[in-house]
């Protein structure tokens, strides 16, 4: 079958559709997107508030805590926070110059990959690395806070041992499990069809 | 923006809304579906208005925002087939089934539809007389790689459409 021929079956009857009058045009106008950038938006949006109101909170709780291990605890999460912020800021910056106007469906697929690769890889590994990390940490502090000797003593001994080394195995599969799982099902299987439409390109 | 641009931006979709109706038609199956992505590729046209200058033909600007929004930038919503747009499917093969025009439209669009998203698009503008030069434009691919995709999409129209 040429071309011309479909040409002509496809001009004989166009695709049949209820056109849109300018009233409902209008009021498209003012409807919400639900664009993968504008989510990607809305999502960072709230977790630097989110980021930011918890800062503060721990803020004024360390405060009003007695110099020690907690508030040693508390004030490291607030470093981090205050890393994640930037994190967050810089990620809405390029989210805003994000436009698909300019580039083609070629260029538009592999910004897309990159950003929600980006994205999922940060949050990866804020589970993967950042919770053990914790975990050492609040060991760590835990010892200040009771003395080494104390300290020591209980973590020689073998309940301990396996109590420590149970909790830190559960903790991290149960983490790790539920993160990726929700990743997977926020953006993740978006990703994989973004990425099988570039290697279908690129075939 | 101002109220004389929202007029004109409005007049442009009014005279062009084929184009996006076509757009929606060969990427979703429902109705319900097809008005979000109609609704989505007019935000994403009117995000990006301003900064249309005219140097593209306005349907080829057109073309690329809906079909990037249509392929990579809209998350489908996770919804059951509505068992009505099943029926009207159905309904509609086997009401246009002695009308020949209407049989033969029914089945492209039904071929169509069975191509990747990617040639889906190919075959849309290329239907739609528009010049190889902006398909491969459009697409991000050179001229070459669309006429040597055409002949596979041709082909695989061909053996989808053998009665």
């Amino acid at each position: 079958m040429e071309l011309e021929e479909l040409k002509n079956i496809w001009k004989n009857k166009g695709p049949g559709f209820q056109p849109k009058d300018e009233a409902e045009i209008a009021l498209m106008l003012k409807g919400t997107s639900q664009s993968i950038v504008t989510k990607l938006k809305r999502s960072t949006w709230f977790e630097l508030i989110f980021t930011v109101v918890v800062g503060i909170a721990l803020l004024v709780y360390a405060m009003t805590l007695p110099a020690g291990a907690i508030k040693w605890l508390f004030v490291s999460l607030l470093v981090m926070l205050v890393a994640y912020s930037f994190y967050y800021v810089k990620k809405l910056i390029l989210l805003n110059q994000f436009s698909s106007a300019h580039e083609n469906i070629r260029a538009n697929l592999e910004k897309l990959v990159d950003n929600l690769t980006s994205y999922l890889k940060f949050y990866k590994r804020s589970y993967t690395i950042l919770y053990p990390l914790y975990f050492i940490l609040g060991l760590l502090f835990a010892g200040i806070e009771r003395g080494a000797d104390d300290f020591f003593q209980n973590l020689i001994r073998p309940k301990t041992i396996i109590s420590l080394v149970t909790l830190a195995i559960f903790f991290y599969f149960s983490s790790t499990f539920m993160a990726n799982w929700y990743l997977k099902k926020l953006y993740g299987n978006h990703l994989e069809k973004l990425k099988g439409l570039l290697s279908d390109l690129s075939e | 923006m101002a109220i004389g641009e929202e007029k004109n931006f409005i007049n442009l979709i009014n005279e062009h809304q084929g184009l996006i109706h076509k757009v929606c038609i060969m990427y979703e199956n429902d109705q319900d579906a097809r008005n979000d992505l109609f609704q989505e590729i007019v935000l994403q046209l009117w995000k990006s208005f301003p900064s249309f200058r005219g140097e593209a033909k306005i349907t080829t600007w057109m073309y690329r925002i809906a079909l990037n929004t249509a392929i990579s930038g809209f998350r489908k919503q996770t919804r059951k087939v509505k068992t009505e747009d099943l029926q009207e499917l159905h309904f509609n093969i086997r009401d246009y089934g002695n009308d020949d025009q209407e049989e033969n439209f029914q089945k492209l669009q039904w071929a169509i539809r069975q191509l990747s998203e990617i040639e889906r698009a190919m075959i849309m503008m290329a239907l739609e007389e528009v010049p190889y030069e902006e398909i491969a434009e459009t697409i991000g691919i050179t001229q070459n790689n669309v006429r040597v995709r055409m002949n596979r999409i041709r082909e695989k129209l061909r053996n989808l459409m053998r009665p």
